[in-house]
């Protein structure tokens, strides 16, 4: 069976669904019988999740808009 | 606007009954329907048929069809709905959510294994579809007559989708945090190679319908006769074809028919831009209007687009009643281009010439950015405002901005750590941009090159500081040596624990003192969603290093999360 190492060291794609039947079937097998690594993926696909979700560093259009109205009026005044 | 949610609330119509009957409510979908009998009577009719009469496939697989396919287009209406609706019907929560985040990780009957591969080829690829695919789930243990019934109900599926974006009602229940969409190729385009599944024989004078299609296009159309095995849906799905399509009401026949043109055309189904064009004779300026581009838009199945395409009908004076009807037209299309996909009906006419300058412009909006084009280079959707620019069309580099400031501003973010900074960084980005435009060559998508000069001029701006290092690296990435410390379990639901605010706050602080060469790569991968080539092209990286760091800052992302959801720790991190 697996370590703990190598089921880590493939959890990146296990998480994004890119691992081959045979190597999904071991990392299953190791998770049978490994809570922590149980826990990590488990808490990994949340992090992932609400990471995903949160629409973190987003850009108001109060923020973008002088920004966007800056840059319009240099490129305005390059290309007279 | 907004209108388009309400509708007649008040006395249960029969149509409506039905459904209260067999759903345990009245979901908020139909409420606008009800402004419109007819079309509510035909809507409800088929779903009917299809999701409630007792057919092969039971009540629960036809709705786990529904919920795996809600899931996996982001659907968050749908998705809320038929969990509710498989939680009524006694499956465990934490089940549901196995499904729904990968099927393929969840001990199931060989069947329903067979069958939701299937659906799910069908209802996110149908135009990949093949003899191969029917053959596959054949020998995985389904038979015709449960295959036709998973066409139809994943073509109800796409139905319901739509119509959630298009008629836009409030959710049923509280929101549910959707699983992350897995990334899958499904292989290339097929041509129409059916029909794949037997079909009893009618002609015009066994069936009432098919005498009206008899009378009115002259011909039985295939995708109808390959549906005779399940009459009941056969039947439904006519009556809503002469009410929609064949029929001029508040909006007339060639409206109507030329949005089913552009979704056949965005969807790329050759068998209904054959009968559309033929149904809508000389291809002409009724399939260019503000209809049909709002369509091909709400196809794109994203509910701003779909805002967008509502908000531009209700701009240039459509009725509510109009942009209600547009709104099923367009579920009803998609509905019909799955059940063609699945069945593989042949085509009665030829197909319209593609460069025709109309249908090149539907080609130019589809429904589903593909990633890349038939000869494997990027498909880029700036191409046509980039050569605007290049020819002098100062104005239109607004667009350029205004499509991709979040994502220029979030790369920045990444490698800045700071967001004032990456805000300055910003400005020279698109400056630069602007600047070098007419040497760009298309050898990759404008928002890779635009990016790879955000990456650029962020990471100048850190060699001013002198902390260009944090951002190489050095040595190989691995994760041997990774100890997680945080490894205790985390509450089902975290996005319960706090509000969204919050939420936003924790993440952005864990991101934030994550190491810069993690941090942008969780910034563009997790957080802006860019595909892994495009993430390694911004950036200047390999596909390996950029997985490898992925997966190190997105375990120290959440050992950096941990204190704040794992079970009973709310209290504790506060």
């Amino acid at each position: 069976m697996i370590s703990c190492s190598d089921f880590i060291a493939e959890i990146g794609n296990y998480l994004d669904g890119e691992v081959a039947t045979e190597v999904r079937a071991k990392l299953q097998e190791h998770l049978a019988h490994c809570q922590t690594c149980t826990i990590l993926v488990d808490s990994a696909r949340k992090t992932l999740r609400i990471v995903t979700d949160a629409g973190s560093f987003d850009l108001p259009e109060t923020t973008f808009r002088p920004i966007a109205d800056r840059i319009m009026a240099r490129i305005r005044e390059t290309a007279k | 606007m907004g209108s388009v949610r309400d509708g007649v609330a008040g006395s249960i119509t029969r149509p409506l009954s039905i459904v209260q009957e067999h759903v345990g409510f009245v979901p908020n979908l139909f409420r606008p329907l009800t402004l419109q009998p007819k079309l509510l009577e035909s809507f409800v009719a088929l779903l009917d048929a299809i999701l409630f009469k007792q057919n092969c496939l039971s009540r629960v697989q036809k709705e786990s069809i529904l919920f795996v396919l809600a899931a996996a287009r982001s659907n968050a209406y749908c998705f809320a709905w038929h969990f509710q609706t498989l939680k009524l019907f006694g499956v465990p929560e934490q089940r549901l959510e196995q499904i729904a985040a990968d099927y393929e990780q969840v001990e199931l009957a060989p069947q329903n294994r067979a069958l939701l591969k299937f659906v799910l080829k069908l209802g996110l690829a149908g135009n990949s579809i093949s003899r191969q695919d029917i053959g596959d789930a054949l020998l995985g243990g389904l038979t015709e007559e449960s295959l036709l019934d998973a066409i139809l109900t994943t073509a109800l599926s796409r139905l319901l989708c739509m119509a959630a974006l298009g008629l836009r009602p409030n959710l049923d229940f509280s929101a549910r945090t959707l699983p992350v969409p897995l990334r899958r190729s499904w292989g290339t385009p097929r041509e129409c190679g059916g029909p794949y599944l037997n079909s009893p024989r009618f002609e015009p004078q066994d069936l009432a319908p098919f005498a009206f299609l008899q009378e009115f296009l002259r011909l039985i159309p295939n995708v109808f006769r390959a549906q005779t095995l399940r009459m009941d849906a056969l039947l439904a799905e006519l009556a809503l074809t002469e009410a929609i399509l064949f029929a001029d009401s508040g909006l007339t026949r060639k409206q109507k028919q030329s949005v089913g043109l552009a979704i056949a055309t965005a969807d790329r189904n050759i068998y209904w831009m054959a009968l559309f064009s033929e149904l809508l004779g000389e291809v002409g300026e009724s399939a260019n209007s503000t209809l049909t581009e709002c369509a091909v838009k709400l196809a794109k199945a994203t509910p701003e687009f779909a805002m967008e395409a509502i908000e531009a009908l209700d701009s240039k004076g459509f009725t509510q009643d109009q942009i209600i009807e547009w709104a099923v037209v367009v579920s009803f299309a998609c509905f019909l281009n799955t059940v063609q996909f699945g069945l593989g009906a042949t085509p009665e006419f030829s197909p319209p010439n593609l460069s025709s300058p109309v249908l090149e412009k539907i080609v130019h909006l589809p429904a589903e950015e593909p990633r890349h084009s038939v000869d494997g280079t990027p498909v880029d959707p700036d191409t046509e405002i980039v050569a605007r620019v290049q020819v002098g069309d100062v104005d239109a580099f607004e667009e350029l901005i205004h499509r991709h400031s979040r994502r220029v501003y979030r790369t920045l973010v990444g490698i800045l750590a700071d967001p004032d900074e990456a805000r300055d960084a910003m400005q020279d980005t698109f400056l630069k941009a602007y600047q070098h435009l007419s040497g760009f060559q298309r050898r990759s998508k404008f928002s890779t090159w635009l990016l790879s000069i955000a990456s650029n001029t962020g990471i100048e701006r850190l060699r001013r500081r002198k902390e260009v290092e944090s951002l190489d690296g050095s040595g190989l990435e691995t994760e041997e040596g990774f100890r997680p410390r945080q490894i205790q379990a985390w509450e089902d639901d975290p996005e319960q624990l706090y509000s969204r605010i919050e939420m936003r706050s924790l993440i952005e602080n864990g991101v934030m003192r994550l190491p810069a060469k993690y941090r942008v790569v969780v910034m563009l991968r997790d957080i802006e969603q860019l595909s892994a080539e495009d993430a390694a092209a911004a950036l200047g990286l390999g596909i390996p290093a950029l997985k490898a760091r992925l997966l190190r800052g997105r375990l120290m992302l959440r050992e950096a999360l941990a204190p704040h959801f794992m079970k009973g720790a709310k209290g504790a991190a506060h």
